[in-house]
């Protein structure tokens, strides 16, 4: 089973929002939401934590006409080509993800992608996101 | 730490930035910022709603940064006290402030018709027309204001018709769960017009030394989750205190005339947990969850017509318009603070009042033509009718009861309240009196008294001695609210935790001179009270307080003057000090 990040008990989330901001610490080096390849919102009486799913065959790489998304082995997606991104004008890739898990850099012009570490997991406090094997 | 602060001036609408890195440096950020900032900006003397005086929202050098930090503060000139008015509150907004780009946010003047600000990052900076938002509740208008897809963090403050009709005590609402609750920022958000601010926060934080960084935070994040120094806060949360102090007899019950109340379990924490709460809430970066929340249903007619709504319930609320008004029922504790928070009233000081007027009506100093419903201990309906007069004001009476004051001070050695601010919920003994009147906020936070009597239960308090260590506690809380640390993690955030998170993101320095930032920010603060007329000469201690035996026995008025007669020589020491910085 390949190890990868799960969203466990989605009801448990308290909305501190440590995962997002961890995530942006890793992959930008700073703390924001807008670097962060999660993000929570509210829903019914708790809050939503949307993170990528890691999906096998993802639907955000089949839709990029630029081959810039690639399927990552083990699932999710990694960003081989991003400066072919900058030219992209309709993000297909984003509006692919049933889940809307996909962000978008508008700095960099490019989507974020989930690089599967697991830091948001290690800091989650109610073990609603796992980073572990699939069961 | 930019040092940049937003202005925004609401009589012209007009706003700008302006750089005090310097200030910053000197003074870490939160409290220390903001009463530096509200000694320059505001006028000698000002009326409290006036334009002119300032409200200063000031993040604190940890928030976004580490775990357990989120405590914005506001400043500003109270209506209720008269002098420093000071409020805490926990939620996204000093986060929020800092993705902005901010240090702090500067309201001044005063809009001619309701508004409410958006601000981003960037600079943008909107004054927008409230008139749809009128009388509406705190907890509605940040529902109407959020947008759900902003990509950063946001956060909304509100006031509620409390805040709109100047009732001294209106409270803000933050983010929903969070509260501005003490001294009355409410009105003077309502003196300028201004019902509500959203601040979207799209930017960034930086650190210079990331390893370092995330280093101290694994460091931090493991104390918070794993050492059980706050574990009070995530099980039970405040409440735990309801059985605690009941059990040595602290429990204020009846307008302060017990110290226990028969009907605590119901009531207690315990209660509370296990058959009524249905979440926790927490602040950003905060893996605590301390805000305990129930849903509240009632049943609004026949065939099971249900309405339900979120209630969050701490201690201090629940002895506010529990215990100390004989209301035992869980359930009507919680009706009364869902009308406080829909209202904006400091549920505080809401119980203050009404702990005074019942007692004042049925010593018959009052009647019905002043009350207009009869206020009865445990009535939970009577009261919550008489709630609705205090924030709309019908008569003399419910103007006086919104200014916090006894009518033609009538029974005024019952009004439990000190320096203009209603009572916390700890009838523990002379530390906490003493404590409520030294501190630069009368608020049971300034110092924690009321730990103090605890730890001392049973043994003689010596007066000076009691001075003195509350002097010291409140001189380092003031260092953790110029960081933003969250008092409930006061026992993680030890000076050497202080030290080297402070140093990790580019302070530099050492325990003397980090304690020495702590007595100016206490210093600075009572310099503005005393510029504003604060004079421990009229500090006036209810009669109330020493006619009920404490969990330390009764307290000796003797002893109290002793202890604000040295205090008040060692504060003046204290303001000398901080000004000649």
């Amino acid at each position: 089973m390949p190890i990868k990040l799960i969203v466990k008990n989605q009801d448990r989330c308290m909305n501190c929002a440590t995962c997002v901001f961890v995530c942006s610490r890793e992959l930008r080096g700073v703390l924001s939401v807008k670097h962060s390849a999660i993000r929570i919102s509210r829903s019914g009486v708790g809050f939503k934590v949307t993170v990528c799913s890691g999906c096998e065959e993802p639907d955000c790489a089949s839709a990029c006409p630029y081959e810039a998304l690639k399927p990552r082995s083990g699932g999710g997606v990694e960003l081989l080509n991003p400066e072919k991104c900058e030219k992209c004008e309709n993000r297909p890739c984003l509006n692919a993800c049933s889940l809307k898990a996909l962000q978008w850099d508008d700095e960099r012009k490019r989507p974020i992608i989930c690089i599967e570490c697991g830091v948001c997991a290690k800091f989650c406090p109610h073990e609603v996101l796992y980073y572990g094997e699939d069961v | 730490m930019n040092g940049d602060i937003l202005f925004i001036n609401l009589t012209d609408g007009l706003s700008w930035v302006e750089n005090r890195r310097e200030l910053v440096d000197k003074c870490i950020g939160g409290s220390g910022l903001a009463i530096n900032l509200l000694n320059e900006l505001c006028p000698d003397g000002v009326d409290p709603f006036a334009p002119e005086n300032p409200i200063i929202l000031a993040s604190g050098s940890f928030i976004g940064l580490y775990p357990a930090c989120s405590k914005t503060i506001a400043m500003f000139k109270s209506p209720l006290t008269g002098n420093l008015g000071e409020s805490h509150a926990g939620g996204k907004l000093g986060a929020a402030i800092r993705l902005a780009g901010y240090e702090a946010v500067v309201i001044i003047g005063a809009s001619s018709k309701l508004v409410w600000i958006d601000i981003r990052d960037n600079g943008g900076v909107k004054v927008n027309g409230a008139s749809s938002l009128k009388k509406m509740g705190g907890l509605n208008t940040i529902m109407a204001l959020s947008e759900s897809s902003s990509c950063g963090l946001q956060s909304i403050v509100a006031i509620g018709p409390a805040g709109e009709n100047f009732v001294y005590y209106a409270n803000v609402l933050v983010d929903g769960y969070n509260f501005f609750g003490r001294t009355g920022l409410g009105a003077v958000m309502g003196a300028k017009n201004l019902k509500a601010v959203r601040i979207t926060g799209g930017g960034e934080i930086s650190v210079k030394n990331l390893d370092a960084y995330k280093r101290v935070f694994e460091k931090i994040y493991e104390e918070v989750v794993k050492s059980g120094k706050m574990r009070k806060y995530h099980d039970l949360g405040t409440p735990q205190n309801v059985l605690t102090l009941n059990q040595i007899k602290a429990l204020p019950t009846m307008n302060f005339k017990l110290g226990y109340f028969d009907y605590a379990e119901q009531i207690s924490g315990e209660y509370f947990a296990d058959n009524l709460l249905t979440r926790k809430n927490t602040c950003p970066l905060c893996p605590i969850g301390c805000k305990h929340v129930v849903i509240l249903r009632s049943f609004f007619a026949d065939e099971h017509e249900v309405e339900s709504i979120e209630v969050g319930y701490d201690y201090e609320p629940i002895y506010a318009l529990g215990s100390n008004l004989g209301v035992g029922n869980p359930m009507d504790v919680l009706k009364l603070r869902a009308v406080c928070d829909r209202y904006g009233l400091d549920a505080m000081m809401t119980g203050t009042m009404l702990a005074w007027a019942t007692e004042a009506y049925e010593k018959g100093l009052i009647g019905l033509d002043e009350t207009m419903v009869e206020p009865k201990w445990g009535n939970a309906e009577k009261y919550i009718e008489m709630i609705k007069h205090i924030m709309t004001m019908p008569n003399e009476f419910y103007l006086s009861m919104a200014q916090g004051k006894p009518y033609k001070n009538l029974g005024e050695e019952f009004l439990v309240a000190i320096g203009g601010n209603g009572l916390a919920g700890y009838h523990t003994g002379l530390a906490f009196i003493i404590g409520t009147a030294i501190g630069a906020r009368h608020s049971h936070l300034s110092n924690a008294g009321y730990s103090l009597d605890q730890k001392l239960l049973g043994s003689t308090i010596n007066p000076v001695n009691a001075v003195e260590a509350l002097l010291k506690e409140e001189t380092w809380r003031c260092v953790l609210e110029c960081c933003g640390v969250c008092l409930f993690a006061r026992d993680v955030y030890d000076k050497h935790m202080v030290l080297e998170a402070l140093n990790t993101i580019g302070f530099n320095y050492d325990g003397e001179s980090l304690e020495k930032i702590g007595r100016v920010a206490y210093g600075l603060k009572y310099k503005f009270k005393f510029k504003e007329g604060f004079k421990f000469q009229n500090l006036k201690i209810p009669k109330r307080i020493f006619e009920t035996a404490t969990a330390n026995g009764i307290i000796s008025p003797e002893d109290v003057k002793k202890a604000l007669t040295v205090a008040e020589a060692k504060i003046k020491e204290i303001v000398k000090e901080a000004t000649a910085q």
